[in-house]
């Protein structure tokens, strides 16, 4: 401290945190909170906050992205500050102030006596309260386990080949009991102890006034004013040591950093693996052959109700028809008629005004004439539509042989 | 001409309150039950000519039409399968359906093809079954045909008009047991290939032993409002889809199968990530796998079968394999708890770790809040104690 003109105690101040000190802090500040969200959404990931956050971000591949990118961020931070204590170690040869020990288990407990009213007084501490140091290794902890587990989650394929399968969940379920725990300590302790206690602003402003040091950290204070706060060091005993230390420390970072960028771009295939191949089936595949009712060849099939006998008849018929070519009468037509005109050509329908089902009215013939002419089949029309074939009642070529063979000996009814 | 109008206002009358009625009804039997076919007014039975007129003709097996494409058309209508089918059974007549003809001749009709002749044909049973054939509308082979796929199914590709029989009961609307049996076959006439792999999957062997507890295609795909599977909303949604009966324990305690399958596996990465689309983005292909990855879609076996279950972790890895290609090792399969949930038997590794936090979280932050607290009270009790003097 340099002796000017000593200032009024209200306004004298401290440094406590170095710009990067505090860049640090506020960089792990803001990946720390976003790994806070985009992890929790992930292990709450069916609540319905965590859904609307899910939303909010895009989608859950943005959130794992943003906590992949603040993971790194935080990786980043760590190297630095692990290089940073190396050389507040070895080159300024600082106390290692952040160093646990059994002072810090006494001054917790005389601290929580004294709360309860069994103490006298608050125990004083130094440069680091145990309140800062429990949540700086607390930090230390947390930053490992989920940097270890992180791993084996974001390089699964790599992991196993060390250590068996069920490593993965088992890091995954370390992985977001951790977050719970560091989200946790975060509300209760860092909020109590730097926000709600007293609002704390040293992390921002980077100083602390001398009332501040006097109640919070008057060891420390009482060793500034003795000057055995920091060592000093010459100069070329500094540049020596430095000319040591950042070689090694250049060598250190690469080693660092080539490792993270192992850690995150290691294993791309468990990230953005290959997209699920759709199945290729050949949907349409008709079943073959295509079930069909029996083809038309000429089987008489008996018709329901009355026709049915008389389409029994109609086939005695039909085999006797080469022997009895001659002397054919309505005898031997009739039933064909009957079998297969009479479901439209009879009595009660008399489809087109034609009816087959006697001699005289089969002879009438339909309504726009004689449909059978004696002796001239080819000129009649029951021969012609016929002959055409595609008549619903279709009689079959043998049957219709008969009927022509019929009206060609003159259509007789007996 | 007054006494005229007063009855049809009774007639009115009598209608509204006849669908009201119909309503209230439909309402109460709940939207989901199969509503029996609601027919149009048709005239008077006497006015028609009797099916077994329409059969004389078309009861005989060479009544057939060639077609301009040089395919014949079969008229025939087997009068047998025809007087057991449900419409001849409800007394509906063949020219209920075939509305356009009353006798012979029969009207003009024209048609190049046989699937022309059925593609003309089958709006008719929306005049019946108005509900069905809506959903119909919706579907993926309605698309299909809408884009000029003419293969695409129609109502009477799957019900044969001329020889359905009854498939739903009548009172409760559901499917009838040797019904549902033949689904599958049905489906087959188009989908032949998917049929095979599926009558021999764990359901489909299973189906046709007449098991009622196993899927059959309707169960996944839906029926009449059949949808595309192919697209990502289908793919998210399929767990959801498998869980309707596998997290049912009145189905799945009879084969001493987990009903935990769906927790377990949303609490995994891939679940949780597939829950997570299905949720937010549900038309969003995601490549995380969903039950049928890993289990197969028509060819589901036994996780057990020596030759393709998955519980064996060689066939597992296989399934791995094809999204992380660089996996060597089985032991890669535990890295997914394998639908477990952990205990000291399955998993322990697991479950010490949750069990080491159930215990250090409660510690801590306990620890924390306690001395929290004791520093608040110190200073509340300190505070007022300045304010004293």
């Amino acid at each position: 401290m340099p002796e000017k003109k000593p200032a009024p105690v209200q306004t004298r101040t401290y440094v406590r945190f170095s710009f990067t000190d505090r860049l640090q802090h506020l960089l792990m500040l803001l990946s720390f909170t976003t790994l806070a969200i985009t992890g929790l959404v992930q292990e709450y990931s069916l609540s319905s906050i965590s859904i609307s956050i899910v939303r909010l971000w895009g989608g859950i591949e943005n959130i794992r992205t943003t906590h992949h990118v603040a993971a790194t961020v935080l990786m980043l931070i760590a190297i630095y500050h692990l290089l940073n204590f190396g050389y507040k170690m070895f080159v300024l040869r600082q106390r290692m102030t952040m160093l646990p020990g059994i002072q810090d288990i006494k001054d917790a407990w005389f601290a929580f006596t004294y709360n309860i009213g069994l103490g006298k007084s608050r125990p004083q501490m130094g440069r680091y309260t145990f309140e800062e140091k429990a949540e700086y290794w607390a930090l230390v902890w947390g930053t490992l386990i989920m940097g270890i587990t992180g791993f084996m989650m974001w390089n699964p394929i790599a992991t196993i080949r060390f250590l068996p399968g069920d490593f993965i969940p088992a890091a995954k379920a370390a992985h977001g009991a951790e977050a719970v725990l560091a989200v946790l300590a975060i509300i209760v302790w860092h909020m109590y102890g730097v926000h709600l206690k007293r609002f704390n602003k040293s992390m921002w402003t980077g100083r602390l006034t001398e009332e501040e040091m006097l109640h919070e950290h008057p060891l420390e204070l009482a060793d500034i004013k003795a000057g055995v706060a920091r060592p000093t060091t010459e100069a070329s005993a500094l540049r020596k040591r430095q000319m040591v230390y950042y070689p090694v420390a250049g060598v250190l970072g690469a080693a660092m950093l080539f490792a993270v960028y192992g850690f995150v771009n290691g294993e791309q295939t468990a990230i953005t693996t290959v997209p699920p191949q759709a199945p290729t089936i050949a949907v349409y595949v008709p079943e073959t052959p295509t079930p069909l009712p029996p083809t038309p060849t000429p089987s008489p099939t008996p018709l329901p109700t009355a026709t049915a006998t008389a389409s029994a008849s109609t086939t005695t018929i039909a085999t006797e028809s080469a022997t009895a070519a001659a002397n054919l009468t309505w005898a031997d037509v009739g039933p064909i008629f009957a079998a297969k005109c009479g479901q439209c050509h009879s009595a009660a329908v008399a489809s087109n005004g034609l009816n087959l089902s006697t001699y005289a009215d089969a002879m009438k013939g339909a309504q726009d004439g004689p449909v059978i002419v004696p002796n001239d089949a080819a000129n009649s029309k029951l021969v012609q539509i016929q002959s055409a074939g595609g008549h619903f009642g279709q009689l079959s070529t043998d049957e219709l042989a008969k009927v022509e063979a019929w009206i060609n000996a003159g259509a007789l009814e007996k | 001409m007054k006494w005229f109008s007063n009855r049809i206002r009774l007639a009115l009358l009598i209608v509204a309150a006849f669908l009201l009625l119909v309503g209230a009804a439909a309402l109460v039997s709940g939207a989901d039950a199969a509503k029996p076919p609601q027919p149009v007014a048709q005239p008077a039975s006497q006015d028609k000519p009797s099916n077994d007129y329409c059969l004389g003709c078309h009861g005989q097996t060479n009544l057939t039409k060639t077609l301009p494409s040089g395919e014949t058309l079969s008229l025939y209508i087997n009068p047998t399968l025809f007087h057991e089918g449900v419409h001849n059974q409800e007394n509906i007549a063949c020219v209920d359906c075939h509305t356009n003809i009353s006798t012979f001749p029969h009207p003009a009709f024209k048609a190049n093809t046989i699937r022309d002749v059925t593609l003309q044909l089958y709006t008719s049973c929306k005049n019946c079954h108005a509900d069905q054939y809506n959903k119909t509308l919706d579907s993926v082979h309605q698309k299909a045909l809408a884009a000029g796929n003419f293969n695409a199914a129609v109502c009477t590709d799957c019900h044969n008009p001329h020889q359905q029989t009854r498939l739903t009961d009548q009172q409760t609307g559901a499917l009838l047991p040797q019904a549902r049996v033949s689904i599958p076959q049905t489906c087959a006439r188009c989908h032949s290939t998917i049929y095979n792999t599926y009558k021999d999957s764990v359901h489909g062997a299973a189906l046709t032993t007449g098991n009622p507890d196993v899927p059959t295609c309707i169960d996944c795909h839906g029926v009449h409002n059949i949808q595309d599977p192919t697209t990502a909303r289908f793919r998210n949604d399929t767990p959801l889809l498998c869980a309707k009966c596998h997290t049912n324990p009145a189905i799945m305690d009879k084969y001493g199968i987990s009903t935990q399958v769906l927790n377990t596996y949303v609490a995994d990465f891939h679940g949780t990530t597939v829950t997570l689309f299905e949720q937010v983005s549900p038309d969003t292909p995601t490549n995380k796998p969903v039950c049928t990855d890993c289990h197969g879609v028509h060819d589901i076996s036994n996780v057990n079968n020596p030759a393709t279950g998955i519980a064996i972790k060689q066939n597992l890895l296989v399934k791995c394999q094809r999204c992380h290609p660089n996996v060597t090792t089985a032991s890669f399969t535990d890295a997914w708890m394998n639908h477990y949930v952990a205990s000291p038997t399955e998993y322990p590794l697991v479950y010490y770790v949750n069990l080491f936090y159930k215990i250090l979280i409660p510690a801590v932050i306990g620890g924390m809040l306690i001395f929290v607290i004791s520093d608040i009270v110190r200073r509340v009790v300190e505070a007022r104690k300045g304010a004293q003097h």
